[in-house]
């Protein structure tokens, strides 16, 4: 027997929306307190213990580098999305744990040809697709459930510094990465995330496999193989990342951006905007934002924030009805039901992140970060094609106040 | 794009019908969820084969006529990460009914054993379950042209006689009309699919002017 209830859009608009809390004003808060204690959310413990943890093994994930810095996460590979990671939190060395992101995964790879056809959008069942992995595919890892590899590797130079009469300061970096594989057509994707030792996360998507072996004309392609006479056709792949930061808990997180004015004269001047409602920015070569936690934190009274940097994407920008390619960040408000970029798959809200941000106050921003890479393809990408990469880099700002080594 | 929003609560709709209703359960869908030995989920697990069955019966209790009758089509099951509800268990039942070209999710509370949302949609489209991808590749097989370019195809690749679409290595795609003319324009509220077919020397079909219409069982040609 079913009990149907119609319920009004004002009375729906009322039950999607969570109460929040109002904004305060920053006030100095004892260093890097646990991350429930300011912001009302469930505070994240350092133990990975059954029971506490907000998830069990295989999908918990709790790596502490060399250094001493630990990341714990969950993963889970959902069958739009692909890989998703939840609940991460950073715990520098000798510090306490601070919550980063409720969760964060693909929300599209949009692929448009130059020649204007075919325009695809990759994200299909990205769960079904992902590609087994073998024990040469995740070197020094760990495989969880065949299609996640749990890996460490080598960053680097953390840093380097002569001292006079005594031996170099000097330390070797390392990254906790977590990836999976799919098999989107001809092409392979590997979705990667990053986690450094010194509490910078890089996300980035490797595309391999094989090319479409579309042929085209001079102007929209470029001659691979022997002669002149058969133009593999240039594309590009715009991909979108959603990313749900929950500094130090779900409250009290504001986006700001920076700018650095004065191109042409000697000065800069730093300009910060927030952003109080729904946005949509650009990139620019020294323009960056920053997720902020207005009431936590460090030891230095500084308030916490990771910043987001995105200066190397080719910045597609699609026709009008691909409105979602026009811009490389966007900022909305919380809501479950806006899960991909472009063609959305969840009947509640709109179909792309362009109409996602429609001027709502920010109260719990989520952000969706577009890289875009152009593809001229060469003769190297004879297959199998070689690996290019695209992603971007999220650096903590005045997490810890010191140097986090 | 008549966009509506039923709550729906299910009375006694339960585990007991869950047997019944495993006969929906796409036999893909168990290669998401979690494969660990039996036990209490914590909160970001994924779901647990038992709790897609779960969420099958209970999602497909109210459409089982048409289920069975081929004209609704369970997608698949995804939790519901939404985390103003987090410390529920609760699955989204992604259904398409081809009857009136609708999407219906449906979102079951696991702990209470009932729906307590019902979303349906025209024009929005989810990713294509595995089943539709076998489908979609039916009637490329089935179409005069294309079928007989696909099948010699194939048998140049090393693949000797096609027996059915299931022989193929299948991927679909949701199409979206990005200013076609002509009757892949119906893309707009039908479900198309953009299709790869993987052959057995591991090549791959140019399908890339191919629209399959599972709503018309048609193919539609791009042209440019």
């Amino acid at each position: 027997m079913f009990l149907r209830l119609a319920l009004s859009c004002a009375l729906l608009a009322g039950t999607l929306t969570a109460p929040r809390t109002a904004p305060a004003q920053a006030a100095p808060i004892p260093p890097l307190p646990s991350p429930g204690a300011s912001s009302g959310a469930p505070a994240e413990t350092t133990a990975a213990q059954p029971g506490t943890a907000p998830c069990n093994a295989p999908y918990r994930i709790d790596k502490t580098l060399p250094n001493g810095a630990r990341w714990q996460l969950c993963w889970e590979m959902r069958n739009v999305e692909g890989l998703t990671l939840t609940r991460v939190v950073y715990t520098p060395r000798n510090q306490r744990p601070i919550a980063v992101l409720r969760s964060t995964s693909l929300a599209q790879i949009h692929v448009p040809y130059d020649r204007g056809r075919p325009r695809y959008h990759d994200i299909g069942s990205l769960g079904y697709t992902a590609i087994p992995l073998r024990a040469a595919d995740c070197p020094l890892g760990e495989r969880r459930e065949q299609f996640v590899c749990v890996t460490t590797r080598a960053r680097g130079h953390a840093y380097l510094k002569s001292v006079p009469d005594q031996p170099n300061l000097t330390a070797q970096g390392r990254d906790l990465v977590v990836f999976a594989a799919f098999q989107v057509g001809w092409y392979t994707y590997l979705a990667e995330w990053a986690f450094s030792d010194d509490g910078a996360i890089t996300p980035r998507v490797g595309a391999t496999g094989s090319l479409a072996g579309f042929t085209t004309t001079p102007e929209h392609g470029w001659p691979i193989g022997v002669g002149d006479d058969r133009f593999e056709a240039s594309h590009t792949h715009n991909i979108f990342w959603r990313l749900d930061f929950d500094v130090a808990g779900r409250a009290d997180d504001v986006v700001e951006q920076y700018d650095f004015s004065g191109s042409g004269t000697a000065n800069r001047r730093l300009e910060r905007t927030t952003f109080s409602t729904e946005a949509k920015a650009v990139s620019r070569p020294m323009r960056w934002w920053r997720v902020v936690d207005r009431k936590v934190r460090n030891a230095d009274g500084h308030r916490v924030s990771w910043e987001i940097n995105n200066s190397d994407s080719a910045q597609y920008r699609g026709p009008a009805d691909e409105a979602f390619t026009r811009a490389d960040l966007y900022v909305t408000d919380y809501r479950s039901c806006e899960r991909l970029a472009s063609v959305n798959p969840t009947p509640q809200c709109a179909k792309s992140v362009d109409r996602y941000t429609n001027g709502e106050r920010l109260t719990d921003p989520v952000l969706w970060v577009n890289v875009g890479y152009h593809h001229v393809p060469r003769d190297e990408d004879a297959d199998p094609m070689p690996s290019h990469w695209q992603g971007f880099r999220i650096t903590p700002r005045d997490v810890t106040a010191k140097n986090p080594y | 794009m008549g966009r509506r929003l039923i709550v729906t609560a299910i009375a006694g709709a339960g585990v007991a019908v869950v047997a019944g209703a495993l006969l929906f359960v796409s036999g893909e869908q168990g290669s998401q969820a979690a494969r660990s030995a039996p036990r209490m989920p914590a909160r970001e697990d994924p779901l647990t084969g038992q709790e897609v069955a779960q969420a099958t019966a209970i999602a497909s209790a109210g459409s089982r006529s048409h289920l069975a009758a081929g004209r609704i089509k369970l997608l698949y099951v995804e939790r519901d990460d939404d985390k103003d509800t987090s410390d529920r268990r609760r699955a989204d039942a992604y259904l398409y009914d081809y009857g009136s070209d609708r999407l219906i999710v449906r979102t079951v509370d696991l702990g209470r054993g009932t729906v307590v949302r019902e979303t349906t949609a025209r024009g929005v489209q989810p990713p294509p379950s595995k089943e539709e991808e076998t489908t979609a590749a039916g009637l490329l097989l089935a179409h005069p042209g294309y079928g007989k370019v696909a099948r010699e195809a194939y048998t140049r690749a090393g693949g000797g006689q096609l027996g059915s679409a299931a022989d193929l290595g299948l991927r679909g795609l949701i199409f979206t009309p990005s200013g076609e003319k002509g009757p892949a324009r119906q893309c707009e509220v039908h479900r198309c699919l953009r299709l790869f077919v993987r052959l057995p020397d591991g090549t791959w079909l140019d399908t890339s002017r191919l629209v399959v219409d599972l709503s018309a069982k048609k193919i539609h040609t791009l042209e440019w």
